[in-house]
């Protein structure tokens, strides 16, 4: 048998074997996020309909609405406000936590940082913390009388403009471990000899880290980012814990809020499931859209 | 190439069986179901599941199950509230509830709207003559059908700090007026400490406030609800706790926050204006206070009169889908109408019971109350001029209403009555959008 | 002599850097382990940072509260955690595989799809999950808690980045020419070479698992079956007439850590290393 012969009796070989290994993962997907989805459709095109005093027998009946629950959600300007919010609350989130892992993690891969060990399970800690329990330990914290911070700086913290910068801090607090050790992973794959050759050169540690960690970190920054863009719309655990502690967090402060509260709350299912196809619509664009753009880099594999 | 296909036939083994995992979950889903069969099969016990979250519920149902081995309870502690409501009014729409459910009185008509819970009128015809008239009315919801048995109420009462109204030289507020000036005169003394606070994330004990005052939310007239939330009585009581906060003399703590506990610890607040059922919460967040709080009647919006109104309470409610419907009757109503039953509810759960009898026979004063030998009479007294009213078929949108609204006026130093009049809005809206029929 | 300035004081800045990251990461974890040894008469008159004498008798009133049931809810949540991340990383590993290392018609539709499945929020998925799996009868079993976590779009991709880095082509190839058949490659050559993925992929399926709240609180009604989070959760919202049990809540979220803390130590040494070395071409 030639090379060539075993080269394309090779390559034609694999042809139903991916399939196969796939056909758990799309099983899975399909009976778990593909149907789901699909029946949050038709919910979201369904209300009920009450007659009269709606107390006896047969006086509810679920009927079709068409998109009258769509037009409801795109129309309702609370879900827009709640937009903005998260706009404003995800772009400190992404900032601050993004740079603060970079931080971290240049600093963890440093020639000669000391405690590293320390400080990497130290940071990535608040990881295991359940986002309930972070928030309401946070939550405790922020409290006029209890607050040990209140005692050093004088500010309220759970107050109208102070309280997105307060839930921010939680979400950071919960997540710069974690993006730390992506990027730092990264930075563990590159080949010490990279650094070596700078150092040659006579470059400082900090231009190493500025003009070859950096760059070369990108690929990782970028998946960090789109996975934080995603996270941050879908912000709901911080809001709804914070909420009992103060009066300037509405019960529609985030999108994905206001889909529990009519789900939930004010018991209008027909409601949330337009709302939460409306929701992960915008999820897409804004996330297939950066996606899109940075792809390549991203994805780029051999 | 047998090496692929048997690859492929691995894979595909592999494939199954996670498959099979997937489909195998079906096998367990089997086992209620035949237990279901089974129960209905007069050979073995009827097994019941009853969601409630009455502390120490277990204890009280032991001795049910010890005394009925042929209906066996089980009792599923659930996260209470709204969230419990929630929660069961999905559970009913899947087509799986529980038997039995604890249900709020607000919540009631929301579960009957939904048609979860099931009419026990024939099953409670018996019993009917153990409930004063006001809280059978709140499970009949003035219709002929009857979908629960109370078990207990929360006529409200003052609860003051005895030693400190004292130390302050505060008489006890009989009117509103009173309790007012009093609050002016405890910021005067110690502009650290208050009388006490309005919560805008209890909209319980504001329905309660309104009631007291004559509120009528919602009433039933022919085929048509009436929805008047923003009455004159409910705009009175906005208008008075809005001017106290607005002038600094009432602080606007939220209850049952961690703040709201430091601040009782502390000594920081000298009233509550609450239900029945506070001694538990006073109890567990200022143990230290005990024996330093007393109760008095609710102040009176006019001098000599002794009206008050319900903040919380409870019923047991059957799910319309139970395949044990006579079975779990018979434990709702022993649960609250027979003596030893409702002995033990008293002394575990630590509630006050609704059946009139049961009331009646409360003679010791709870632990934390020892000062006040005279408790229960009181509290009788108070259960006597309570009155309350018909709740609509969706509480939720107004108590969520109520949050979001008197969240903003306190936050930006609107009017209260905008609130109440967005409350109003919000719950007409809704009714309107789900087809109810709306007398104007 | 200037080079060793430099070097020294760029030892101490990433140093002083990072320990003022632990120092913020610590700080409210400290202040638990502080609460949980305050009695509930201390949580809320002691100084904040001052240690308490309640601890003891918060864990032993934690462990009896309602007959042990917080030990069901441990068990509970480690065959949730466990059994679902074993699954996860099984399932993420064989797809990673197969989309790394196999061209094949779909491959980028069938990556984007499962991939896509992070843009859709878990609040917007349980409540339908929840209603269909009522209408199969299995709501409220270990199954409907179970099943929806198995498939995970971040281990997946995760799966394929180090499929991606650590199987060379060309033992591949050299398994194809030597007669191996694709599941031979995939379960003798592929997987041992991912392990140390597998790992870090368990592991944060695990975390992921063990933290969550939302789809165990609306699947299930049963209490027996809850897990760590949504338990604690019945303990805080007791309902407006009962009181919140405070000191037993912060007592349950310290215990609730300790083992996910533990995993950490323990694994940390693993996954270090092979990580990094798995990462490398």
């Amino acid at each position: 048998m030639t090379y060539s012969a075993k080269r394309r009796r090779a390559s034609r070989r694999p042809l139903l074997a991916p399939y196969l290994f796939l056909t758990p993962a799309i099983v899975l997907f399909v009976l778990f996020l593909a149907v789901p989805i699909g029946y949050t459709a038709y919910l979201a095109m369904r209300r009920t309909r009450v007659s009269g005093l709606g107390l006896g027998g047969g006086s509810r009946r679920e009927v079709f609405a068409g998109f009258d629950n769509f037009a409801a959600a795109i129309t309702d300007g609370e879900l827009w406000a709640g937009w903005l919010r998260v706009l404003g609350y995800g772009a400190i989130v992404l900032v601050v936590m993004l740079g603060l892992a970079l931080v971290f993690a240049l600093a963890l891969d440093s020639a000669r940082v000391r405690l590293a060990r320390f400080g990497r399970i130290a940071i990535f800690l608040p990881y295991a913390v359940p986002g309930v329990a972070a928030s309401l330990l946070w939550g405790f914290l922020y409290l006029p009388s209890l607050s040990p911070i209140r005692a050093v700086l004088d500010v309220d913290l759970l107050g109208a403009t102070t309280v997105t910068y307060s839930m921010a801090n939680v979400a950071v607090w919960g997540g710069t471990g974690f993006n730390m050790l992506v990027l730092y992973t990264a930075l563990r794959a590159v080949p010490r000899d990279y650094y070596e050759a700078a150092r040659l050169d006579g470059a400082t540690e900090t231009q190493i880290a500025l003009r070859i960690k950096i760059p070369l970190l990108m690929p990782a920054i970028i998946l960090t980012t789109v996975f934080s863009i995603i996270a941050t719309i879908q912000v709901f655990t911080e809001p709804t814990t914070l909420r009992p502690f103060t009066n300037t967090i509405s019960s529609t402060w985030s999108p994905l809020m206001k889909v529990y509260r009519d789900a939930f709350v004010t018991g209008d299912l027909y409601a949330a499931a337009a709302t939460s196809i409306v929701i992960a619509a915008v999820s897409f664009v804004l996330a297939f859209g950066f996606l899109r753009v940075v792809r390549d880099r991203a994805f780029g594999e051999g | 190439m047998r090496a692929t296909r048997l690859g492929a036939a691995l894979a595909a083994a592999l494939a199954a069986t996670l498959t099979l995992s997937g489909c195998g979950g079906g096998e367990p889903a089997g086992t209620p179901e035949a237990a279901r069969t089974q129960s209905q099969a007069p050979q073995g016990p009827v097994k019941l599941t009853y969601w409630t979250w009455a502390p120490n519920m277990d204890k009280v149902v032991e001795v049910w199950n010890k005394a009925h081995p042929d209906i066996q309870v089980t009792v599923s502690k659930q996260a209470g509230g709204d969230d419990a409501a929630a929660k069961f009014l999905t559970a009913a729409k899947a087509g799986n509830p529980p038997d039995l459910v604890q249900a709020e009185y607000q919540h009631l008509p929301s579960f009957v709207a939904a048609e979860a819970v099931a009419d026990l009128k024939a099953e409670t015809e018996t019993v009917k003559g153990e409930f004063g008239e006001g809280v059978w009315g709140l499970v009949t919801l003035g219709t002929d059908g009857v979908y629960a048995v109370p078990q207990d109420s929360g006529p409200m009462m003052l609860f003051y700090r005895q030693d400190l109204f004292d130390e302050y030289g505060i008489e006890v507020p009989k009117t509103w007026d009173e309790y007012a000036e009093a609050a002016r005169a405890v910021r005067k003394k110690d502009p650290k400490v208050y009388l006490g606070t309005f919560s805008s994330k209890d909209p319980g004990a504001f329905t309660g406030l309104a009631q007291q005052a004559g509120a009528q939310w919602w009433s039933i007239s022919g085929e048509a609800w009436k929805v008047d939330i923003a009455d004159a009585p409910t705009v009175k009581v906005a208008d008075y706790w809005d001017g106290l906060v607005k002038e600094g003399a009432i602080d606007d703590t939220p209850y049952f926050t961690p703040e709201w506990n430091k601040a009782l610890a502390d000594g920081k607040l000298l009233t509550w204006p609450s239900a029945i059922w506070a001694p538990g919460t006073l109890e567990s967040n200022a143990p230290k206070a005990e024996g330093k709080w007393a109760i008095a009647p609710m102040p009176q919006w006019n001098a000599g009169e002794n009206h008050t109104g319900f903040w919380g309470g409870s019923s047991v409610a059957v799910a319309a889908k139970s395949p044990n419907r006579a079975a779990a009757a018979r434990f709702a109503t022993w649960l609250n109408t027979d003596p030893e039953a409702v002995g033990a509810l008293v002394k575990e759960a630590a509630i006050y019971p609704a059946a009139t009898k049961a009331q009646t026979a409360l003679t010791e004063a709870p632990g934390y109350f020892a000062n006040q030998p005279d408790f229960w009479q009181q509290a009788a007294q108070a259960s006597a001029g309570a009155r309350g009213f018909t709740f609509g078929p969706n509480v939720g949108v107004t108590y969520n209403a109520f949050r979001d609204g008197f969240d903003k006026a306190l936050q930006d130093g609107s009017p209260f009555s905008g609130a109440v009049r967005a409350m109003h809005e919000a719950t007409v809206a809704d009714m309107r959008k789900s087809g109810f029929s709306l007398a104007s | 002599m200037t080079a060793v300035t430099t070097r020294r004081s760029t030892g101490l800045l990433p140093t002083a850097v990072l320990l003022a990251g632990a120092i913020y990461c610590l700080f409210p974890v400290s202040w638990v382990l502080i609460a949980a040894t305050k009695s509930p008469g201390e949580l809320f008159t002691t100084p904040t940072m001052a240690f308490g004498t309640g601890f003891l008798s918060n864990v032993s009133d934690l462990l009896a509260y309602r007959d042990g049931v917080f030990w069901l809810w441990l068990v509970n949540t480690f065959v949730y955690a466990g059994g679902g991340s074993l699954l996860a990383t099984v399932v993420a590993a064989v797809s990673g595989y197969a989309l790394a290392k196999y061209r094949f018609p779909g491959r980028a539709l069938i990556f984007n799809l499962l991939i896509g499945g992070i843009l859709v929020p878990a609040v917007v998925l349980a409540i339908p999950q929840y209603l269909l799996f009522s209408k199969v009868g299995m709501a409220d079993t270990y199954w409907a808690v179970l099943l929806p976590q198995i498939l995970s779009p971040y281990s997946i991709y995760l799966a394929r980045v180090y499929a991606t880095a650590a199987i060379p082509d060309s033992l591949l190839e050299a398994g194809r020419i030597d007669g191996a058949g694709e599941w031979t490659l995939m379960s003798r050559v592929a997987l041992p070479l991912m392990v140390p993925g597998m790992v870090t992929i368990f592991l944060f399926q695990f975390v992921a698992i063990w933290n969550n709240f939302l789809l165990p609180f609306i699947m299930l009604g049963d209490d027996g079956k809850f897990p760590l989070t949504v338990g604690l959760y019945t303990l805080l919202a007791a309902g407006a007439n009962q009181p919140a049990l405070y000191n037993l809540i912060l007592t349950g979220a310290l215990l609730s850590i300790i083992p996910l803390i533990a995993l950490f130590l323990t694994m940390q040494r693993y996954w270090r290393t092979d990580l990094s070395s798995g990462a490398v071409k």
